[in-house]
């Protein structure tokens, strides 16, 4: 974890104090809504159909124990008890009020956190992998780079007022759990041929109203010219990214518009200017940061294969939770657990105060009192000891956090749509609830396997349904709100965007088609073959026959526990 | 604060005037020049390195080209002399512009000019390497380091 030295403090609080005075001046009528709207959004500070919304910056989705509970106080004191987990790492908390937000700013800053650049056409929070720096597939511990960029990126002179927000995302592991293939900058990590880290560089992807794979314009850049890397690109785009139409102005248009070719070429241009000046980062400050990731003093324990595999049998839920929410770790004897948010009627990414603090508790006891957040909206615990498994997942299932359904259906990423959102099309968290409430049947989803469905409210794809297996994005049709689905798109490694369907459904009806896709898969999968592969095989026409009611779905016999068909149920109004 | 030149949206260039890019040109002697945000800094840089002024329009707040444009007249074109900025500002800006090498703001009031002065001063540190500052905090390992 990285600790704020005397400078960091300092920064931090004269912002918040800086921050301070701009709430002053606003409330006094020296500044007007348009002037303040422009700094109050580089303070994360939005004003949203209901109440104003602060998002706080989670640099890289990593958490102290006592930042978790720092968190859970401020919910306790300036808002209603409980927060939001959002799809970029970050928490968010939906009632302030903007004259104490100032004082959320200190508090927070007590606890070397902020919300800096959370939204405003600035770079935005850098997010990574969320098992970062204890994964059993990573190659590089890509945190000391988050947050050599994170330091960079924070109150630049020359990007903060740019196009429109940019996203940098970074992937150090073998599987790609931080889509850096949607991002306005995905930086991949590797070993170099001398086992130096090498950084490759995709520039241009992104979702929203033109969802985009990023294109790769640099490989293998060596980690000192990371930032002035970083500067030539983000000169380019801060000069020549449309500035007209902000539907046009990601950096996405501007390397289509110019190609990705002479995108590079521009850049490489601009890069030798700039390549072994001043901001060639020495070894040195890699080092200093990268003293603030080391390892922790793990106990040299052994793997429980034995112990676990009679709790599993003993507790055929405790079984499928730790098949989906364990992950291995670098370290023997230990685990990664990740507790789900998503229980069913609950918006996801939901949190409570009390959830909080127990998360917190669980980090101490069973860890080295670290959290991270996940870009799918959940709370990890890096560090949990093989042995202490099953307590932690009694304890978090006390607290609602022992859903087993990380990576299925179930665990969705989801927008906080029309009952939070004046952009929306439509609602989107009751669409979740009723998937969940729909399928709630562990022993259908684990046989479903690894399935991601992503709801966005609005083409702005909040919810990252372009890269959901199966997307769901919310659409307006003479002001009735209907929702368009598509399947067959990926976040990961081999990133794909999703292919639409067909003609949009009415709300009722989601569920009912998503068991329509659901059965034209298991019809047709091949033993052990994943939803995606399945689709990526056969295309969508078959999906589209059997949902749109052409024909039955192609071959013979259903396989598996057929879906529970039960009625909808009346759909609850969230928030 | 009292100021020694008069900038002209349209009109000829003359001793004491800030002029439009095309009209400086033809009377570059002992005039100023104004550019647009999104100016080539390639194409007008070697060109106005030796004006006394140069001016940039800033056409909203939320436009940052012409922060760009002024760290490029100063560290790749050499530029010296006074850098305006000029158009749709509020004192809050003004502490980026000052980091990207203007030296002069054109504000409606002495009030908010006063604003400016202390938001220019807010702030001890910062991360980057600026116009300002020209290596970046972990070149130099005592400020750094406490
Ligand atoms: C409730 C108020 C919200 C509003 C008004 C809002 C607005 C927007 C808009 C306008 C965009 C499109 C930007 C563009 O394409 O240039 C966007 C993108 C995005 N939003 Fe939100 N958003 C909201 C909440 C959220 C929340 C809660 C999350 C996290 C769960 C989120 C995550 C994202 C992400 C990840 C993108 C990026 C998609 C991309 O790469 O283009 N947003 N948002
Ligand atoms: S996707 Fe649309 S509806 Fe959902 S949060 Fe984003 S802007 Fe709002």
């Amino acid at each position: 974890m990285y600790q704020y030295n005397a400078f960091d403090q300092r920064f931090v609080e004269e912002r918040v104090e800086q921050y301070r005075d701009q709430t002053r001046r606003f409330l006094a009528g020296e500044l007007t809504d348009d002037q303040f709207l422009q700094l109050r959004l580089r303070n994360g500070l939005y004003i949203q159909r209901l109440a104003p919304m602060l998002r706080i910056a989670v640099p890289y989705g990593l958490l102290t124990a006592t930042q978790l509970r720092a968190l859970a106080e401020i919910t306790r004191t300036y808002d209603k008890g409980y927060a939001h987990l959002s799809t970029r790492q970050n928490v968010q908390i939906n009632w302030p009020e903007l004259r104490v937000v100032p004082d959320i700013l200190a508090d927070l800053a007590r606890v070397q956190m902020h919300c800096i650049q959370t939204s405003g056409s600035c770079i935005r929070n850098i997010t990574t992998d969320q098992f970062a720096g204890v994964a059993a597939d990573e190659i590089v511990d890509p945190r000391p780079y988050c947050e050599l960029m994170r330091q960079w990126s924070t109150y630049h002179p020359e990007f903060d007022w740019l196009p429109r927000k940019f996203k940098i995302a970074v992937n150090a592991a073998q599987a790609d759990r931080a889509a850096i293939h949607v991002h306005d900058i995905g930086i991949n990590i590797r070993a170099g041929d001398d086992g130096r880290p090498r950084f490759d560089f995709l520039v241009g992807g992104g979702l929203g109203r033109t969802p985009v794979i990023g294109s790769l314009i640099r490989e293998g850049l060596p980690e000192q010219h990371l930032l002035t890397y970083l500067e030539a690109i983000l000169r380019v785009y801060n000069r020549y990214g449309r500035r007209d139409n902000k539907y046009k102005a990601r950096i996405k248009i501007l390397v289509r518009a110019m190609t990705p070719g002479k995108f590079r070429a521009q850049v490489d241009e601009e890069w030798e200017h700039l390549r072994d000046g001043p901001s060639t980062v020495p070894d040195e400050e890699i080092q200093r940061i990268k003293a603030c990731f080391v390892p922790h003093v793990y106990e040299d324990l052994v793997d429980e294969t034995q112990l676990l595999a009679r709790e599993r049998l003993a507790d055929p839920a405790f079984n499928a939770w730790m098949q989906n929410n364990v992950a291995p770790h670098k370290r023997s004897g230990y685990a990664i657990v990740t507790l789900s948010t998503k229980a069913t009627g609950v918006p996801p990414g939901d949190v409570t105060e009390e959830q909080m603090d127990a998360v917190a508790d669980f980090a101490e006891r069973f860890g080295f009192g670290e959290i991270r957040i996940s870009h799918e909206q959940n709370f990890i615990l890096p560090d949990v000891p093989q042995k202490h498994l099953l307590a932690v997942y009694e304890l978090a299932s006390e607290q609602a956090l022992g859903q087993a359904n990380v990576g299925l259906l179930t665990d969705m990423i989801c927008c906080p749509g029309g009952d939070f959102c004046s952009l929306a099309n439509a609602k989107s968290i009751p669409i979740a609830e009723a998937i969940q409430r729909r399928f709630d049947d562990y022993d259908y989803l684990h046989d479903l396997g690894p399935l991601d469905i992503n709801i966005s409210g609005c083409m702005n794809a909040c919810g990252h349904h372009h890269v959901g297996h199966i997307g769901i994005l919310g659409v307006d049709k003479r002001g009735d709100e209907f929702y368009q689905i598509s399947i067959g798109g990926n976040q990961a490694k081999d990133a794909s965007l999703g292919r639409i369907l067909g003609p949009s459904f009415k709300r009722a009806d989601v569920p009912d088609v998503i068991d329509r896709i659901l059965a034209v898969y298991v019809d047709n999968r091949l033993d052990g073959e994943p939803f995606l592969h399945t689709v990526r095989r056969i295309g969508i026409e078959p999906f589209k026959a059997h949902v749109y009611g052409v024909a039955e779905p192609s071959a013979g016999e259903r396989e598996g526990p057929a879906p529970r068909m039960k009625e909808p149920p009346a759909l609850r109004r969230a928030g | 604060m009292e100021d020694e030149w008069t900038l002209v949206i349209e009109g000829d260039a003359a001793p004491g005037i800030i002029a439009p890019f095309a009209a400086w040109r033809k009377k570059p002697a002992g005039a100023g020049v104004w550019v647009e945000g999104d100016a080539e800094a390639e194409e007008i840089g070697p060109l106005v390195a030796a004006a006394p002024v140069v001016a940039v329009r800033f056409p909203a707040i939320v436009d940052g080209r012409g922060l760009s444009l002024g760290a490029l007249l100063r560290t790749r074109y050499g530029f010296v002399g006074e850098l305006r900025a000029f158009g749709d500002i509020i004192p809050d800006i003004t502490e980026y512009m000052h980091r990207c090498g203007f030296n002069a703001f054109v504000l409606p009031d002495l009030e908010q000019a006063e604003v400016a002065i202390a938001c220019i001063g807010r702030m001890s540190d910062h991360y980057q390497a600026s116009v300002r500052q020209p290596k970046p905090p972990f070149q130099e390992p005592t400020t750094r380091r406490p």
